[in-house]
């Protein structure tokens, strides 16, 4: 089963977000911080990643380097309630970029893709 | 009684007059001239005259010498005479000069004064006078300005109308100056362009002379080797001066002076009078030439400090709006994550709710409001970053085509049969990806308010002349006038509110795009245009 890891450091989107993703058949576990997040990342394997970019500790652009650098296997979609970031160069080292909304069809379907992709 | 002079004889003995000095001995054996030279102040001559005619013998023989003297010494004094006048006239005159060229710091005024001296009876009196400038920039000794009769046929109306006025030197430089610089700067137009020369022929006379700063008297022009026919031909002279304007070493330019019209010879006190003339000239031209350049620096650092004020006035305006986009940025965040909670639980719930459920309605209620919250946000920060687009070059199909992707799914919901037809190969197009991209799902979002379920809407590009078209057209009712105003309301901060914010934010970004934005709405049906101007076409 694929398995996908959330980061976000509100407990009620990690809620959602794991709620409407298992729905879609993905095996999810949440983390509310960057070194959550790196603990699990050490433990377990995944294959994707969604992570928020303001949290507090370390943020979601910092944890983004640390996986590009030593897992560049592992796909990031950055889910944030920011545009701005998308300006930043940052953030292009994630595969998809995506505003946070109610409707999580955009996420879903980044998910989807982002997913397929890397099978290829 | 004897005489006592020695003027009756032919010769005399070295003691027999003791006016003659030594190393003059010849005055022994030549009696006129020493009748000249010594017995015309001799005390004994006195004596003689002043016996009695009989005792003093034939003096009619002498007194032609002293005749002869007198009428010579006459010629000589009026010569004299005249050239003192010539020489107050030319210290009256260079002092007038002087005064204006000491004091006018416009080039135009210098350089009028100083050929119509030249040129003008009062001053040295020459036919015309032809003024090369050294122009840096372009290493040419350049034509710059030319003054007296172009032809001989001028000459008699410029001296008849010099007649008709009887102006003064400073009066004749004045008037010249103020009425006929331009004329005459139209008149020599041709004669000027001829004359310049490139600094680099060295070989050239008036270059040569500009180099070695030392004047030159070209008696015959014909026979000067390096001057091409058709300046000479233009010059129309045999006889010209050349003296070289020089300012502390620094090449100014070269004057140029003949008498075209009398063929009068020019003589070296003209060519020497031109020389000490040459150096205050070229020291004034040099000197209205740096006042000149001053002046357009001075209007440079003046429009510069303009600039850097306006520039100021943005930054400060920028952090300004940063601030608020700052501001506006956070409040998004702080609203986005609770907003997306709410949403998000009430779609999960209303996916295990039963159509039929009371409760479904409600639910509904919070996916809508949550939804419509979210749109505001969104338009509230799309609203603060509007004001600076971010151009960059974009395939419009390529935006296009990702704005229909996303909202596909949103009108087969809707019911809406949906049509993309994108026209290959389009120039690039210089835009704002995401504020263009926000004003085609703002017209989206417009179709779908109107469009009932069966609806048709057809989103297509095309290449215009200079630009690139986006057009959509639906077969929905028309636009109502609030909408309408909407599309046309470019100010910020307007009235508009609710649904026609979305509309009035795209037309407002199109216009900061200088972009065409038409809106043709008729019971048939409404199409919007959009039009981009290419890279290569002009705006934006």
């Amino acid at each position: 089963m694929t398995r996908l890891l959330v980061v976000d450091d509100e407990q009620d989107i990690r809620y959602l977000y794991a709620a409407e993703l298992t729905d879609e058949g993905y095996q999810v576990d949440t983390a509310g911080s960057g070194a959550e997040a790196s603990r699990l990342l050490l433990e377990k394997e995944y294959d994707l990643l969604v992570l928020d970019i303001q949290m507090r500790g370390e943020s979601g652009l910092q944890l983004l380097q640390k996986v590009v650098r030593d897992r560049r296997a592992l796909p990031v979609i950055l889910c944030t309630a920011f545009n701005c970031y998308k300006d930043d160069f940052s953030s292009w080292l994630a595969d998809a970029y995506v505003v946070k909304s109610s409707d999580l069809t955009e996420l879903k379907t980044e998910v989807r893709r982002v997913l397929a992709k890397h099978k290829h | 009684m004897p005489l006592e002079c020695c003027w009756p004889k032919e010769q005399i003995a070295p003691g027999d007059c003791p006016y003659i000095p030594p190393g003059k001995e010849h005055l022994l054996f030549d009696r006129k001239q020493r009748f000249l030279s010594c017995c015309l102040e001799c005390p004994r001559l006195l004596n003689d005259l002043g016996l009695p005619a009989q005792e003093t013998g034939n003096l009619s023989e002498v007194f032609p010498y002293a005749i002869e003297e007198i009428i010579q010494l006459r010629a000589r004094l009026q010569d004299q005479q005249n050239l003192l006048e010539s020489r107050g006239r030319e210290i009256k005159f260079l002092h007038e000069v002087s005064l204006v060229l000491q004091t006018s710091v416009d080039m135009d005024e210098v350089i009028a004064m100083a050929l119509t001296a030249i040129t003008a009876g009062q001053g040295f009196g020459l036919n015309r006078a032809i003024l090369l400038l050294v122009d840096r920039s372009r290493l040419h000794l350049k034509g710059y300005f030319a003054v007296g009769p172009r032809h001989r046929e001028d000459a008699v109306h410029i001296w008849k109308e010099l007649e008709d006025h009887d102006l003064t030197l400073r009066e004749m430089a004045q008037r010249f100056f103020e009425q006929k610089m331009a004329t005459e700067r139209e008149r020599f137009r041709d004669l000027l362009e001829i004359l310049s020369v490139p600094l680099a022929a060295e070989d050239h006379p008036f270059v040569q002379t500009l180099n070695s700063q030392l004047s030159r008297h070209i008696p015959d022009l014909w026979q000067e080797p390096g001057i091409p026919l058709a300046q000479r031909q233009a010059l129309g002279v045999a006889e010209l001066v050349m003296v070289p304007l020089v300012s502390k070493n620094r090449r100014i330019g070269l004057l140029l002076a003949d008498n075209i019209v009398n063929s009068c010879q020019i003589t070296g006190e003209d060519l020497q009078s031109l020389e000490t003339f040459a150096l205050p000239m070229a020291f004034a031209i040099e000197r209205a030439a740096l006042y000149e350049r001053l002046q357009q620096e001075l209007v440079r650092a003046q429009e510069t400090n303009q600039r850097l004020q306006q520039q100021q006035e943005t930054i400060v305006r920028m952090e300004k709006m940063a601030l608020v986009g700052n501001i506006a940025s956070n409040i998004a965040h702080s609203i986005r994550n609770p907003l997306t909670i709410i949403g998000g639980f009430a779609r999960t719930l209303i996916r295990s709710t039963p159509a039929d459920d009371p409760k479904r309605r409600h639910i509904e209620s919070i996916v809508r409001e949550a939804r419509r919250l979210e749109d505001v946000l969104q338009e509230v920060l799309v609203h603060s970053e509007s004001l600076h687009p971010t151009l960059d070059l974009w395939d419009v199909n390529q935006l296009v085509a990702g704005v229909y992707a996303g909202l596909k799914e949103d009108l087969e919901m809707a019911g809406v049969e949906s049509h993309l037809e994108l026209t290959p190969a389009l120039p690039q197009v210089k835009l704002d990806y995401k504020k263009i991209g926000y004003c085609l799902r703002a017209l989206f979002s417009n179709l779908l308010e109107r469009l009932p379920a069966g609806g048709q809407a057809t989103l297509s590009t095309r290449a215009g002349e200079g630009d690139v078209e986006i057009t959509f057209r639906d077969n929905g009712p028309p636009l109502d006038a609030a909408t309408l105003e909407a599309t046309r309301d470019l100010a910020p901060g307007s009235a508009v509110t609710g649904s026609h914010l979305g509309l009035s934010l795209c037309a407002r970004i199109l216009s900061a795009h200088h972009a065409g934005f038409f809106v043709e709405s008729t019971a048939t049906g409404t199409v919007f245009t959009i039009r981009l101007a290419t890279a290569q076409g002009g705006t934006p």
